[in-house]
């Protein structure tokens, strides 16, 4: 985790580190707080990755040794393995990655906005928006576009229509919450109506994109996502000690001197940018972004808002439970969203149901 | 009539709105037995209420359409005041059983007898009830979490990740049963039509519990919108007034949902009007909702039978279409966090 | 018939030209929905992603390594496990399992009309993979899929013998039933019932060609709308659009009398004149709206054989 230190040019140049941090100097009026321990965790949940990831090459109906695994990533091995891995493996590990890391991220960021641990980027229809057109494609009413585009033209609509008629951001963004859970039950509706138009095998076909899948993922998609991901965490990033603000209330971050709405819309302009990406590439796996921000919470001892350990856990967990999705009930499997939804929910229901005051950040 | 409209609501003469809001609700009634899908002329229905039809025409409007109108009755009815005493109870407008995972709840348990072998036709309402009495627990467990605080939103946001996971759970199920998701299908959206009306009576007697709970809480109920310190001091037991409504909602939702499967944002929609119409006093508010939801399912309904002929757009479809834009309505009105 | 016939020879005239050529190139080509695809003549390990493909394949003697499963079910249709038995599951009608049919090492994989581009760019990696061009909403689809599909295993001309056959026993019961039956006795409607009111099934699938060409007059109560193979839930008001002479009750379970039950409780349904005559028939939905092939034809002229027997005298 990486923390910058409000840049304050005019007071004195802080010189030491308070503890457990430590100081990085860039150029003259900036310095950046590192903290210890989110590196130390950082680069945990990092191994934790790598290992995910070989194991999740080797492992399926044909199992491939993690020694094979590492040959053929560099170009050896015999032409079956190099098959599975390469092309069916491979690809659906990137889309894992990206779209758990995406979804997760933006989780993170509209919890930080909201103050409110239950909130996801689902919440304010994207999800079911991008459903929606997905679905339209796929049961074929008359548009010629390819699904993920269509789910991406979904989630830009969602977030329009929620803006505009929440009229601005509103105080404290309750109405473009509300706009969204309306555009989402519209857009489920629709879906609903579409699927019971269709056809059983048209229908079927438009299954996975109802419940979320990585299931040969267009490629094209999972690229344009990986590199949105790569400029949103940089944002991120950039922005992180903003971000690190909107825990207090209102009226202290005005105090600080910061742009309380400023803040806000840069923040959900990279949650929508994260989230209609993902969307495109995977549907609606609204689950992880719950999952994957709280695992890092936990991780951090909800101390700071943990940007980047969010999506490394995210992006851990959703390669998990791919792999558990198409390994356990094989040769059927069952699609990530599922896996996801199932693992998540106890787990949704135990921060429910407990009382605490930490139901909010 | 319209002097009314110069009455600030809570002022409003409760009987005279009343009754014409139940005048209204006739009017209803008699067009939903007017209008069809069906290659009945208007004029032939109308002849046919006068008393002059033919057998298949008697069949029709006495027996199709007099049927869903009941029923569309009955949901409207349970849908509207499991909704005010939902919103009552949670002090938040936006609380509603389909918003909350009640429906969600009822789906899920729906889901699994048709799993486990039973065909929608063959359906009881007893496991849709238990379901919404699931969901409501779960949401009980989430009023408790708010505890005092009083925002809206965060109930909202609980209730929508409930939802999404029961649903998850339905589409896990479904997964393994394609004949199950094949008929769950077109029960998903609602509708009112082709229901059968003995299952009308199999609800009864869980009906005259939930009334039984109603008049029970009524008063409590409406000294706890004065704020929790008013009610224990007036000598009420918040704690038990929540639990006993929570039954009664789980009792309400389940029924319709059994009957008409799921049928979002009545619940919303109903107790909004009411309020708009007589002011936030709950003994007023559940009056006014007897006649209003039933106002608006059998007109929805009326609706979703002529737009789509010769088959019907399902009446699931067109209640979110008009409830969502209520939701905005409700937040941009300025009494939203206060209730 | 004319015509039929005509066609018939021109194809075998294609496939005698494309077996003989084929000796010679080890190979032959097959014109798909993605492009010509050539495959090795003599394929032995294939693996079959639709109900109709793997009919065809077992109906033409191939029996494949990998099918997936029926529709409401988690093995193949019920009228083919027998002759499937020991045919792995490699994915369900909604999802294929990619690692699973790669599993099998397949050298043709045999998809169904409607395989989307991106699992084609794939399992086009493992084997050639034969996406029949869809032929729509037509009369007889089946037959040229099925076509299709032969020409991919190069027996074109087994193929002929069989659906020449069909013809021949269709005709056969056509001639029962048209003597047995005067000419308005035998409009058939083919609906799955739902609670809120039937799915009635266009007259242009598989099932009820089959039954047309065994002489039923297929009613499809004019409300389906063009290219799509059922209605939407017809409005019970509207009742009276399927009561033909016959009706075929579709269902997905395999008790299927327990569905005739359920619709007999609706008064709509049991104030039709086709069930008060008791001429409403059960039948198996994965058969009847699911399946397509030679022997799901044979199972279906199977069942009005039945009906023959047993409700017409």
């Amino acid at each position: 985790m990486i923390n910058q230190s409000l840049s304050l040019p005019n007071n004195e140049e802080i010189t030491t580190a308070p503890n457990g941090h430590r100081l990085l100097s860039l150029g003259r009026h900036m310095t950046i707080l590192i903290e210890k321990q989110a590196i130390i965790r950082n680069v945990w949940l990092l191994i934790l990755l790598a290992i995910a990831c070989v194991a999740t090459l080797g492992i399926g109906t044909m199992p491939i040794s993690p020694k094979e695994v590492i040959a053929v990533l560099f170009g050896h091995g015999n032409a079956m393995s190099q098959f599975i891995v390469q092309d069916l493996r491979l690809p659906r590990l990137l889309a894992a990655l990206f779209t758990g890391a995406a979804f997760s991220l933006a989780g993170c960021l509209m919890q930080t906005m909201a103050r409110n641990r239950l909130a996801t980027p689902g919440i304010i229809g994207i999800d079911n928006a991008a459903m929606a057109f997905a679905v339209s494609s796929v049961v074929g009413m008359g548009i010629s576009l390819a699904p993920s585009v269509m789910a991406l033209a979904g989630a830009a609509t969602a977030t329009a229509l929620a803006f505009g008629l929440a009229g601005g951001s509103g105080t404290r963004g309750y109405r473009f919450i509300v706009a969204g859970i309306g555009i989402g039950a519209i857009a489920g509706a629709v879906t609903q109506l579409l699927l019971s138009q269709v056809s059983i095998d048209v229908a079927n076909s438009a299954y996975p994109w109802t419940v979320g899948s990585l299931s040969a993922r267009d490629p094209m998609m999972v690229s344009i996502l990986g590199i949105g991901l790569v400029i949103c965490l940089v944002a991120c990033l950039l922005f992180a000690s903003q971000f690190a603000l909107m825990p207090f209330s209102d009226q202290v971050i005005m105090g600080l001197g910061a742009n309380i709405k400023y803040i806000r819309i840069v923040a959900l302009i990279l949650c929508i940018t994260l989230t209609g990406l993902a969307v495109a590439v995977a549907g609606p796996v609204g689950l992880i972004a719950l999952i994957g921000p709280e695992i890092a919470r936990v991780l951090a001892r909800y101390r700071g808002i943990p940007l980047i350990s969010s999506a490394l856990a995210g992006a851990l967990v959703m390669i998990l439970a791919d792999l558990f999705g198409r390994t356990v009930l094989s040769p059927i499997e069952l699609p990530v969203g599922i896996v996801t939804a199932v693992i998540g929910g106890p787990y949704l229901i135990w921060i429910l149901v407990r009382r605490t005051s930490r139901t909010s950040l | 009539m319209i002097s009314w409209f110069y009455i600030p609501p809570a002022q409003r003469p409760l009987f005279s709105v009343f009754v014409s809001a139940l005048f209204v609700l006739a009017l209803c009634c008699f067009c939903s037995l007017l209008f069809g899908a069906g290659g009945l002329s208007l004029q032939a229905s109308f002849q046919t209420l006068l008393g002059n039809g033919s057998a298949d025409t008697q069949f029709t409007v006495f027996h199709l359409r007099a049927n869903r109108t009941l029923i569309g009755l009955f949901v409207g009815l349970t849908l509207g005041i499991a909704g005010a005493l939902m919103q009552a109870v949670a002090r938040n407008p936006l609380a509603e059983p389909g918003l909350l995972g009640v429906s969600a709840g009822s789906s899920l348990a729906v889901a699994i007898t048709l799993v486990l072998g039973a065909s929608t036709a063959t359906l009881t309402v007893g496991v849709a009830q238990f379901g919404a009495l699931l969901g409501c627990l779960c949401v009980l467990g989430v009023a408790r979490m708010q505890g005092q605080q009083n925002d809206p939103i965060r109930l909202v946001l609980a209730g929508a990740a409930l939802s999404s996971l029961l649903l998850a759970v339905t589409s896990l199920l479904l997964l393994f049963d394609q004949r199950a998701a094949d008929e769950i299908r077109f029960w998903v959206t609602g509708s009112v039509a082709g229901r059968d009306t003995n299952t009308l009576f199999s609800v009864l007697p869980s009906m005259l519990i939930a009334i039984i709970c109603i008049l029970y809480t009524a008063k409590p109920l409406a000294s706890l919108a004065l704020g929790e310190r008013v009610a224990i001091g007036l000598g009420h037991k918040p704690q038990r007034v929540r639990a006993v409504v929570i039954v009664a909602v789980a009792l309400l939702v389940g029924g319709a949902t059994a009957i008409a499967g799921p049928v979002a944002f009545i619940g919303l929609v109903v107790p909004f009007a009411a309020r708009a119409l007589v002011g936030p006093d709950i003994r007023r508010t559940l009056w006014l909702c007897l006649p209003l939801g039933p106002i608006i399912v059998i007109s929805a309904d009326v609706v979703s039978r002529l737009v789509a002929q010769p088959a019907e757009m399902p009446l699931g479809v067109l209640t979110a279409i008009i409830g969502a834009p209520v939701l905005l309505l409700i937040v941009r009105s300025r009494r939203m966090p206060t209730l | 018939m004319l015509l039929n016939r005509l066609s018939f020879k021109k194809i075998l005239l294609c496939a005698c030209i494309t077996t003989s050529f084929s000796v010679f190139a080890g190979e032959h080509s097959v014109i798909t929905k993605y492009g010509e695809v050539k495959v090795n003549d003599d394929v032995k390990r294939i693996v079959t992603l639709s109900e109709d493909a793997l009919d065809s394949a077992i109906a033409l003697g191939v029996k494949p390594l990998g099918a997936i499963a029926t529709r409401g079910g988690d093995s193949v249709a019920e009228y083919i496990q027998k002759r499937a038995s020991g045919v792995n599951m490699v994915g369900t009608s909604r999802q294929n399992n990619l690692e699973a049919i790669a599993a099998q090492r397949p050298d043709l994989i045999l998809a169904s009309t409607n395989l989307p581009q991106d699992q084609y760019n794939i399992l086009s990696k493992i084997a050639p993979t034969i996406v029949p061009i869809s032929p729509g909403m037509v009369s007889d689809n089946w037959i040229k899929v099925a076509k299709v599909y032969a020409q991919a295993l190069n027996k074109d001309e087994q193929m002929n013998t069989i659906l020449s056959d069909i013809k021949d026993r269709e005709n056969a019961l056509k001639d029962v039933i048209t003597a047995k039956l005067p000419k308005n006795e035998r409009s058939a409607t083919l609906a799955r019932w739902m609670p809120q009111g039937p799915i009635v099934m266009s007259s242009q699938i598989f099932s009820t060609d089959v039954l047309a060409a065994a002489g039923f007059i297929i009613n499809d109560a004019g409300v389906i709308k063009e290219g799509r193979p059922h209605s939407s839930p017809l409005s019970l008001e509207n009742l009276s659009k399927v009561d033909s002479n016959w009706l075929f009750l579709a269902t997905l379970n395999t008790e299927g009398k327990d569905a005739l039950e359920a619709a007999k409780t609706s008064p709509s349904f049991s104030r039709l004149n086709v069930v008060k005559e008791d001429k409403v028939i059960a039948v198996n939905g994965q058969l009847w709206t699911s399946a397509a092939g030679p022997l799901a034809a044979h199972a279906i002229l199977d069942d009005i054989q039945n009906i023959i027997n047993n409700k017409i005298k």
